[in-house]
């Protein structure tokens, strides 16, 4: 329901429109394991990640409303009207196994996770409102993404191999999500006190939290740790050239 | 990453996972009521059996759950 004061921030009404796509996409593609996990207790935990997915979906597009930007096509703001996709290609299509799955929820759901804390104390208060709830419900999804992966790496040869080629599959995409550094939406949300942190701060933090999981399990992605600042650094040019600043998504072949 | 294979590969039962270690899971409602067995849960992974009572044992809202590896019960009287 709109409050009958517009705002007009294109910016943060892209961002917000992907956040909720993004969601809504993952819930999709969760939902169809919450019965096809390899333990019955990993399903009853996808089935219960699946509603924690819909559920942040479902507090994110009625925000769209407020925007002065959803009267371009009120279609667009209901998810079950909109026709637009927001969402990472990698969810264009269902998960391949169950590594596709771990490989979401550890890199996607953690990504989407470090935009929330960046949003915590936003002056967009409507946002910072949601972010507590969502981070809070994350924490239990970040120790299941995090305990898969130990998981499956541990357990060596196709089982190891099938985990590699899904984080590869989405790594990329998920470090493009937060748009190249000097992206004008992103600077402007980050100058209005609506994130707290750049597009590469954004990164960074995000790094520091999936690579002591990774590296412990020298599970090989192309980052390189920094010794001077202590952080994690991509070591190679993310794909920009097939990056798709409105949708937030990679969209045909590196060049 | 250089290692590759089919996302099919992977292994889809319980079997093929072998989940072997079972952790009791007891909880309660209220401060005034001791901790009682609601069930159990199978995993591996410490940080996994926590997710996984969670959200199995979820009826109600719970003050206080605990879990204990089942091979750490010591029996007193045996049945």
């Amino acid at each position: 329901m709109a409050t009958g004061t517009y705002i007009d921030n294109a910016a943060l009404f892209a961002l917000l429109s992907s956040l909720a796509d993004n969601k809504q996409a993952i819930a999709r593609r969760y939902a169809y394991w919450s019965c096809g996990a390899p333990a019955l207790e990993a399903a009853v935990a996808a089935a219960a990640m699946t509603q924690d997915e819909l559920g942040h979906a479902r507090t994110l597009y009625p925000l769209l409303e407020d925007f002065s930007q959803s009267e371009l096509d009120l279609s667009q703001v209901d998810p079950v009207t909109r026709t637009l996709q927001y969402h990472l290609s990698y969810l264009d299509h269902d998960f391949q196994g169950w590594s596709d799955f771990v490989a979401t929820n550890f890199l996607l759901d953690t990504a989407l996770t470090t935009f929330f804390e960046a949003a915590q104390n936003s002056s967009y208060e409507p946002l910072s409102q949601r972010a507590r709830k969502v981070i809070q419900e994350e924490r239990v999804h970040f120790v299941h993404g995090d305990g898969w992966v130990r998981r499956l790496a541990r357990m060596g040869k196709a089982v190891r191999a099938s985990l590699v080629t899904s984080l590869s599959r989405l790594w990329d995409e998920t470090l493009c999500w937060f748009g190249p550094n000097d992206e004008p939406g992103m600077q402007r949300l980050y100058q209005e006190g609506i994130l707290d942190a750049s597009p590469d701060e954004l990164r960074s933090r995000y790094l520091q939290k999936i690579m002591p999981t990774l590296h412990n399990l020298e599970l090989t992605v192309p980052v390189a740790s920094n010794a001077t600042t202590k952080t994690w650094e991509p070591t190679h040019e993310l794909p920009w050239s097939i990056w798709n600043s409105t949708s937030r998504r990679l969209e045909g072949k590196v060049q | 990453m250089s290692q590759s294979a089919t996302t099919s590969d992977i292994p889809t039962g319980r079997e093929a996972l072998t989940e072997s270690h079972v952790w009791q899971v007891y909880a309660r409602r209220k401060y005034d009521e001791p901790l009682y067995e609601i069930g159990n849960v199978t995993a591996d992974d410490v940080e996994l059996a926590k997710v996984y009572a969670r959200s199995i044992f979820d009826e109600f809202s719970w003050i206080e759950m605990v879990i204990i590896p089942r091979e750490t019960i010591v029996t007193v009287i045996a049945s």
